[in-house]
């Protein structure tokens, strides 16, 4: 199937069972390495594809990539994966993850996380898994009393041509939790982001209620957990200061903030990309108006991020207020961590990080890093689509141009940059493969889970410091790098590193 | 003994046969079930032996979701480097499913070759090539003298990580080994499956260790640097030890059917010194290693250990004496804590919840290594439970004041269940294991830091 015209103005249609790809919605690619401003031209061109590579390594799923961690925290729902059990294993570990943060914190003392897996079995896969499935949410029901039950589809679902909608209509009546299916099968896309769209569609579809009253005092944020419990603490506390309450949505949310994402003033984004599906649906279903760009990382990120919600709400003179009174207290901290990183190079250059992000955090961390008086001479990106177009475009213009390497995860790709580009600090995710091995810095990019230490907060003016000074921090000891490079196997040959190409493996006749 | 309509094993003293029933468990539906699907049980058991590259036939994400659910909840444990997002796979998508995956599966096998350095390569195919029917096999002996390659079909939907380690080592047995002489002393050690038992890599080393002061060489492949070529050596043992009342024993009975290499079996590793003894004692006689040579290491190594274990006797006889506990672990580990803890530290053993899910041929014995020969008059009841929703309601309201458990239970034992908590089984997040384990005469005195150290406080 030939990907479909780009159309930046698309309908989100809620009567079909589930969203287009990003693929398809957006062209976005998988693949890409080059100039920030000759993708922003190729992709105007509609020349960026996706491809499949002949060394293709393990990088998550429109189900497990994360969606399976933010549906589970829904605080009053259940979640039912309908697969064979591993596709559900990573949920494993998320109930005390979260059980872990202090009630103190504001976790609800009652927190859980309720999943089931249908756990297929070959037979379930000749004679298929209906009844199963049926079964596993009326259980959901009995056990948990939940207000609603999400439906996380598999490959082996979507392969063996499951009819989940049809199960759906005929269990509702008799289960008082409202089902959710999420159409989020390994198989559809090679795009991760579209599993965020697929849950947005559900959300919208089955969970948003019609607006009873209009709330002006509203915002709501879609959050998610590669920012941190800090974050939200962080977020909270800059809204309800010019009065004005936050709706976080979807991690630890209860069913009843989903129900009334169309009363809010505003969609406010933490990551632009992520919450696309659902500020376009909330403003063509209820006319909530919402912004994309930009995020609140950084300290001139904040500011127009707080601004566009002064705009939405009716609070302009008391944002500028907020503004003005967080400057005098962050604003000296940030130029005393600017001061160190400026000074760290004796000749005097900048400092070069390159970074792991995804395509949200593209935009908000690079002027960010700028900020911090960083160079970020390359950045490297999940993904990449037409949605965050006009915004690379003008982000480009500010700070200038940087090369790009698109991949998700791909770790021989992302070795093969990070030695040749031999940046002062690498910023990783944890599980990139060996990118760690090194001379020079290397820490982490983002906390991955809801981590609640103070320490580990990115966002708003509290998390522009903090983030800063775990940079500084990581170029203060670099034993862990050293001995692990000196002491340890490489996984790859050393002709992998020695040919000039990153993307040798891409086939370039697979383009899609 | 009598069992309930859950399946439950209700012990009362006076009978001495058991007998239970139980319902279809692992068919059903099931909620945070502690194991993961064949492909992550494989996919971990490959991770275990070093120079042994994994390539995944399997969707984009299959890798990434064991590292979540397989890996890292073996101890916290990375993939190492050729683990993790380091793992090849063909990632297949829905064109694929509509034409095939065996394109794909060649181009990777080649591309792989060329970039990973490796001794052997092992493709694992997951649940899409297996419904869309592609015929890996005919791949794989297209390379047969090209580089030292073997296939795993582990679809998801076929079983679970036991399962994996199981059709690990038939597949290797088919396809890679072949017969050798047989080297007098030698053993292979079978049914420590990686990440699962969350102590693979302490038990491992610690199982080789004892052997060795015996004169025993231990063949035990995992960790080993030398992996692969470990592997190859399975033939040439004069014993296989098996330490699990289930897992490994197809591996085993294979290698005898197929190598003439007899077994001996134990129903879990050693843990503390009783067990250890008989262990070593065992293994002694069917080897011929002089019976003065077993019994003066033992005798050496169990007054050490019952010396070190008297430090802790006012700890333990001041604070939690006699105490009740509960396990909720896979059987291995539930059958070693429980006879340690019953025939060593005089506790009372409550409840015993088994969450690996064991096929009912071996449940009769895992039932007998958990009731018998404990000199408690309490004998615990025992229930086959992989779901952890009902096993949490199934443990509420009991005089037990330990629960020994995986990182599921730590957060709601305490405020839930009034039980004091150590994770020693599968899921661990909250619990690192690098060389950690309960193996042998050392095992003992660690779980007894840990225990203890969970209530211990100004005497």
């Amino acid at each position: 199937m030939p990907p479909k015209e780009y159309d930046p103005d698309h309908k989100i249609d809620l009567e079909k069972n589930t969203c287009p790809n990003r693929e398809q919605r957006a062209n976005g690619t998988n693949v890409y390495y080059g100039k920030a401003t000759q993708l922003i031209e190729d992709a105007k061109a509609g020349k960026t594809k996706c491809y499949d590579r002949e060394l293709q390594q393990t990088s998550g799923c429109v189900l497990n990539f994360y969606l399976t961690v933010r549906v589970s925290t829904i605080r009053d729902a259940a979640i039912i994966y309908h697969g064979p059990l591993g596709c559900s294993s990573s949920s494993l570990g998320y109930r005390e993850i979260f059980r872990s943060v202090s009630p103190e914190l504001g976790r609800d003392p009652n927190f859980e996380l309720n999943w089931i897996t249908t756990n297929l079995q070959q037979s379930d896969v000749v004679y298929g898994a209906s009844e199963k499935l049926k079964n596993a949410v009326l259980e959901a029901q009995r056990r948990y009393d939940p207000k609603a039950i999400f439906i996380l589809t598999t490959c082996t679902s979507g392969v063996i041509g499951e009819d989940i909608e049809g199960s759906v209509t005929e269990i509702q009546p008799q289960v008082k939790a409202k089902i959710v299916p999420v159409h989020c099968e390994g198989v559809r896309s090679r795009l991760v982001q579209t599993g965020y769209d697929a849950f947005w569609h559900g959300v919208l579809k089955y969970l948003v209620k019609k607006p009873e009253k209009k709330q002006k005092d509203l915002v709501n944020v879609a959050s998610m957990l590669s920012y941190t419990w800090q974050d939200r603490l962080e977020i909270k506390r800059l809204i309800e200061k010019v009065g004005l309450r936050v709706n976080f949505i979807p991690e630890f949310a209860s069913v009843e903030q989903l129900e009334q994402l169309s009363e809010a003033a505003v969609t406010a984004p933490l990551c632009p990309t992520y919450t696309d599906y659902l500020s376009r649906g909330l403003k063509q279903e209820f006319d909530v108006p919402y912004f994309l760009y930009p995020s609140p990382v950084g300290i001139k990120n904040t500011d127009e991020w707080l601004r566009q919600i002064g705009k939405h709400t009716g609070k302009k003179s008391e944002i500028e207020a907020l503004i003005k009174e967080e400057h005098e207290i962050w604003v000296p901290k940030l130029q005393a961590i600017r001061e160190k990183l400026l000074n760290y190079k004796d000749d005097g250059e900048r400092l070069e990080v390159l970074g792991s992000l995804g395509q949200g955090r593209l935009l908000s961390q690079i002027p960010y890093f700028d900020e911090l008086g960083l160079k970020s001479s390359a950045a490297l990106t999940q993904d990449f689509d037409n949605l965050i177009l006009d915004d690379i475009e003008s982000m480009v213009n500010d700070v200038g141009d940087f090369e790009i390497l698109v991949n998700t995860f791909q770790a021989a790709e992302q070795g093969h940059i990070t030695r040749s580009r031999d940046p002062d600090i690498t910023l990783t995710c944890p599980f990139q493969g060996g990118a760690y091995k090194r001379e020079k810095s290397v820490t982490r990019l983002h906390a991955l889970r809801g981590d609640a230490d103070p320490w580990s907060t990115q966002s708003g003016y509290a998390g522009a410091i903090a983030f800063g000074e775990f940079i500084v921090q990581s170029l203060e000891n670099k034993s862990f790098e050293n001995v692990m490079k000196e002491k340890t196997a490489d996984s790859y040959k050393d002709s992998w590193y020695q040919q000039p190409n990153p993307l040798k493996y891409v086939n370039r006749e697979s383009s899609k | 003994m009598s069992s309930n309509e859950n399946g439950d094993v209700i012990n009362s003293k006076n009978n001495s046969t058991p007998e239970y029933s139980s319902h279809e468990l692992g068919k059903e539906f099931v909620e945070a079930p502690k194991y993961s699907c064949a492909l992550g049980g494989a996919y971990g058991t490959a991770l275990g032996v070093y120079g042994l590259v994994p390539l995944l036939h399997a969707g984009l994400g299959c890798g990434l979701g064991q590292l979540f659910g397989q890996l890292y909840a073996g101890g916290q444990n990375a993939g190492g480097p050729v683990g993790g997002t380091s793992t090849a796979t063909t990632g297949l998508v829905e064109e694929h499913v509509i034409f095939g995956g065996e394109d794909k599966l060649r181009k990777l096998i080649n591309a792989s070759s060329e970039v990973y350095e490796g001794d052997g390569f092992l493709v694992i195919s997951g649940c899409i090539p297996a419904l869309i029917g592609d015929d890996v096999d005919a791949i794989i002996r297209e390379y047969e003298d090209k580089i030292p390659i073997f296939h795993i079909n582990a679809p998801g939907f076929n079983g679970n990580s036991y399962e994996g380690y199981e059709i690990f080592f038939e597949a290797l047995i088919d396809q890679i080994l072949t017969p050798l002489p047989t080297e007098k002393g030698v053993v292979n050690i079978l049914g420590v499956v990686p990440y699962q038992h969350i102590f693979w890599k302490g038990e491992l080393d610690s199982i080789k260790k004892l052997l060795e002061r015996i004169g025993v060489k231990a063949n035990i492949i995992f960790t080993e640097p030398n992996g692969f070529e470990k592997l190859k050596e399975l033939p040439a043992a004069e014993y296989n030890i098996v330490l699990s009342t289930w897992n490994g024993h197809r591996v085993a009975d294979k290698l005898e059917e197929k190598f003439g290499i007899p077994s001996i079996k134990f129903p879990s590793v050693p843990l503390g010194p009783k067990q250890t003894s008989h262990f070593l004692r065992t293994v002694g006689e069917k080897l011929d290693v002089p019976s003065e040579k077993v019994e003066e290491f033992i005798e050496q190594e169990e007054k050490r250990s019952y010396r070190f274990i008297e430090y802790s006797g006012d700890a333990l006889l001041i604070v939690r004496p006699h105490s009740y506990f509960a396990v909720t672990a896979d059987s291995n580990t539930a059958i070693a804590i429980n006879k340690f803890l019953v025939n060593e530290m005089g506790y009372l053993p409550d409840l015993i919840q088994l969450t690996d899910n064991p096929p009912e041929e071996y449940r009769e014995d895992i039932l007998k290594a958990l009731t018998e020969g404990l000199e408690s008059t309490i004998i615990p009841e025992v229930q086959f439970e992989p779901d952890s929703h009902i096993a949490r309601e199934k443990l509420r309201d009991r005089p037990f004041q330990f629960l020994f458990a995986s990182s599921l239970e730590a957060n709601s034992s305490l405020p839930e269940l009034g039980a004091l908590h150590v994770t020693v089984a599968f899921p661990s997040f909250n619990r690192v294991v690098l060389g950690d384990s309960y193996a042998g005469y050392a095992g003992g005195l660690r779980l007894i830091e840990d225990y203890i150290s969970n209530f211990a406080g100004p005497l």
